[in-house]
């Protein structure tokens, strides 16, 4: 899981930093990454911050009255960015009233004094967790198998047990000279099996029968949304190879996760497009 | 009779039986504090002890004290407009209050005028909005300032303020030298704790000094600076190292004026302080107490001041803000009363007593009147103010005041080494150290090793819902629109030429003092002074 990033800024002229800072350290001490961006910070200074940052949410402090004014400010320049899902909370001498109306507004939440940094710090984990999940909406499970991979000295050597004897079909044979292999694509049922041979010594699918002997190579996941997934996975603490997706050898983007990540099995998701489902079927 | 070591056994034996509420009690400079403190350190001797107003001046720097007169009632106030403020202030001069004291809002405060883009929102909030020398005028109609000292919390632009109100005293026919009052001017706290800078510390250290120099001579009722350690103590410090701190950057202060050439008893007797009276009852009576030992010793070892009133540390005390809390704010009232005690109980020249909703908002006219009757009935109705130094002799105070002052001067001998307080708080090290301290305090409330009744013990499940005080929208337009007016009507070659002869001062050595009242008379703005001020020494980081 990636940390939870958080911005903590003192908006307008008010210079009691006393209680940013001990929410900064609490926060830090919570887990969180924590930027403080020290006095006098012009809303449009706090989100060009938080946007350079990265953060996940944004804790505004201020004693002196002006809270009605710069904590909206910020949440508008926010949406202007097209970053409101960055989550704004707040704190510091402010009226119940004004904390009422300034939730209505959109900021998540206002601390009042007294609030311990403990429920504070819990209350922005979940909520920045909530965010994450809204982020991306709960991706749905991959659709299906979309092939086994299967490495093999040689596809010629290897061919003739699937097709004498399970008597399945070659659709092609493709070389893919950036991941220095030669596929051949068997379909079964919705899915395939994909044989793989390594083209040089150096290729991946030659170390890995070096260390393991030939057979099952890695299995593929079809999904959808594939960048917003790897992304997901990424901020769930899953170990990647590839961050973003690359074109596969069936003409279509994938990406494979690392086998740390799933006890040794190799995982692979391929985009496919409904439409071009829907044709296969 | 039983002796010491008989007495110690049976209460071990006691508390074996019987815990004690702690394994240790502590102040919150983490002094242990006894079981019972026995006349072994006391000797009750008048060497020991001292009497009021004699050196080192422990306890006290008058012969009467209190029994003369009470303590000046400065309750700080401001908001809004200046017509607004003015007629707080009248309210609170009826109400007895014997001095005014002005919060000016915060745009004031660090140099820029109500319409500055960087003002946006905080316009008559925290305190007055003052522009120009119109406001200012406003601000005191009908009070006349030979009749009334003024308390300004203003620090950065500390001379512009200060030459606005010697402007508005020479309109009313009041002649310079009968001003009384005092402009706290202390820059190095607010780069330590408050955060109202402008200026780097050299070019702030010099606006300082000239000050010194220019009141010595024309305003010598007027007191030239508030050292405070009050902000140190809010920011979260313990109560050693707001004495430590403050006394070090007082020091720093002397040290510039005396670089600048300035006689130690001129500028000296005019030096003032402003401490915080916080909840420890006993360590804050302490801690007033060696404040005017250690200054007046370092004023005489050190300094070789020769003048009594260069070495008599007079101080303002404000209870503390920080210890107010939003739920159950009547509960503040109690608070404000035990803390401003101490205040009076340590001598304190001046007190400002906190209102019972200042953790939610200013004052209002009923909160800040329970505030100043706070005081009134500690004045006229508990006895305290009829001797001096009442608690002068007990075994404890007089251990705690010993000890507050070994601890400070631990503390002051680190940022000696450091190169002073200066160089301290370039190196960020009292920040540090009071970050420290406040994040210590915060946990030990979490834990609940510290109670704060309301907050983490007794809380009630509804919070009653007080009535606030609003700072009306409309007054920021209306502010606006008399900075507008003015600047129509003033006469804009002579604003330049002031203003450029103010620049041309600054990029030399003279005083700045006399091109500031000229900018002001001519009713430059805040803002406009201050830019002329920062494009010659630019702004501190």
């Amino acid at each position: 899981m990636d940390k939870i990033r958080v911005l903590i800024a003192k908006p307008g002229l008010d210079g009691h930093d006393r209680g940013a800072l001990v929410i900064s350290q609490a926060l830090r001490d919570a887990g969180m990454e924590v930027i403080y961006t020290g006095l006098r910070q012009s809303p449009k200074q706090i989100v060009r911050a938080a946007i350079q940052e990265d953060v996940d949410a944004i804790g505004l402090s201020s004693l002196s009255g002006a809270h009605n004014v710069l904590f909206p400010e910020v949440l508008r320049l926010l949406k202007e960015q097209q970053a409101e899902d960055i989550l704004v909370f707040g704190g510091g001498v402010i009226p119940m009233e004004d904390a009422q109306e300034l939730e209505k507004k959109g900021i998540q939440k206002i601390f009042t004094p007294g609030t311990s940094t403990i429920t504070i710090a819990a209350y922005i984990e979940k909520a920045v967790m909530e965010g994450r999940g809204k982020d991306t909406g709960i991706l749905e499970p991959p659709k299906g198998i979309d092939h086994i991979g299967i490495a093999v000295r040689s596809i010629e050597g290897t061919l003739p047990f699937y097709l004498n004897h399970l008597h399945l079909e070659v659709e092609k044979i493709v070389e893919v000279p950036d991941q220095q292999v030669k596929v051949a694509f068997l379909p079964l049922g919705n899915s395939k099996l994909e044989l793989l041979e390594p083209l040089t010594r150096d290729s991946p699918v030659a170390k890995f029968i070096d260390k393991k002997g030939e057979g099952l190579h890695h299995i593929a996941f079809s999904v959808s949304s594939l960048q917003d997934r790897l992304n997901q996975l990424k901020r769930e603490g899953v170990t990647l190879i590839d961050d973003v997706p690359k074109n596969g050898a069936g003409g279509y983007p994938i990406a494979f996760l690392h086998p740390k990540s799933a006890d040794g099995v190799l995982v692979e998701l391929c985009e496919v497009k409904d439409a071009e489902r829907t044709d296969n079927d | 009779m039983i002796d010491k070591e008989k007495w110690h056994e049976r209460a071990k034996e006691e508390v074996q039986k019987h815990p004690e509420r702690k394994e240790a009690f502590t102040t919150s400079s983490s002094i242990p504090i006894d079981r019972v403190y026995l006349p072994e350190k006391v000797d009750g001797s008048y060497e020991e002890l001292g009497f009021p107003g004699e050196y080192p001046y422990t306890r006290g720097i008058r012969r009467t004290m209190y029994r003369g007169r009470f303590w000046t009632m400065r309750q700080y106030a401001g908001f809004g407009s200046a017509d607004e403020t003015n007629k707080r202030f009248k309210y609170l001069l009826e109400q007895g209050q014997t001095g005014l004291s002005v919060a000016f809002d915060l745009p004031t405060q660090i140099g820029y005028d109500s319409d500055d883009p960087m003002s946006l929102g905080e316009v008559g909030k925290v305190g007055v909005a003052i522009d120009t020398l119109k406001d200012m005028e406003i601000l005191f109609d009908g009070i006349s300032l030979d009749q009334v000292s003024t308390s300004m919390t203003i620090n950065a632009p500390a001379s512009v303020l200060l030459a606005m109100y010697i402007v508005v005293a020479e309109k009313q026919g009041v002649a310079m030298n009968k001003i009384q009052g005092t402009i706290q001017n202390d820059i190095l706290k607010e780069y330590i704790a408050r955060g109202t800078y402008i200026f780097p510390p050299k070019p702030s250290m010099r606006l300082i000094t000239d000050i010194f120099a220019y009141c010595t001579e024309h305003t010598p009722k007027f007191n030239t600076i508030s050292i405070s350690g009050y902000h140190i103590r809010e920011a979260g410090s313990t109560a050693v190292q707001e004495l430590a701190f403050t006394l070090s950057n007082a020091m720093a202060y002397v040290d510039a004026a005396l670089e600048a050439g300035l006689d130690i008893d001129k500028f000296a007797p005019r030096l003032a302080f402003f401490f915080n009276g916080h909840n420890q009852f006993f360590e804050e009576i302490a801690k007033f107490r060696a404040a005017r030992r250690m200054w007046a010793k370092i004023m005489k070892e050190k300094y070789g001041a020769k003048k009594e009133k260069s070495m008599q540390l007079r101080f303002h005390t404000q209870v503390a803000g920080s210890t107010l809390t939003a739920q159950q704010p009547d509960n503040n009232i109690v608070r404000v009363a035990l803390q401003a005690l101490a205040a009076v109980l340590g001598g304190t020249q001046s007190l400002h007593t906190n209102a019972k909703d200042e953790a939610l908002a200013l004052p209002t006219e009923e909160s800040a009147r329970i505030a100043l009757r706070t005081q009134q009935i500690i004045a006229h109705e508990t006895g305290v103010a009829d001797t001096i130094d009442p608690l002068g002799g007990s075994y404890y105070i007089e251990t705690l005041t010993d000890q507050l002052e070994q601890k400070a001067q631990e503390y002051m001998e680190e940022i000696t080494t450091r190169g002073g307080a200066v160089a301290a708080v370039e190196q960020q090290y009292m920040q540090r150290e009071i970050h420290r301290a406040a994040y210590d305090t915060q946990k030990k409330l979490e834990r609940e090793e510290e109670i704060v009744i309301g907050v983490n013990r007794y809380q009630l499940e509804e919070e009653p819902q007080p009535d606030l005080l609003r700072v009306d929208d409309k007054l920021v337009e209306a502010q606006l629109d008399r900075l507008q007016k003015v600047k129509q009507e003033r006469i804009d070659t002579e604003v330049k030429e002031a203003l450029s002869a103010l620049k041309k001062a600054a990029e030399g050595t003279e005083n700045l003092m006399p091109f500031i009242i000229e900018a002001v008379r001519r009713y430059a703005s805040i803002g406009e002074i201050c830019h002329t001020l920062r494009d010659v020494f630019g702004e501190y980081e």
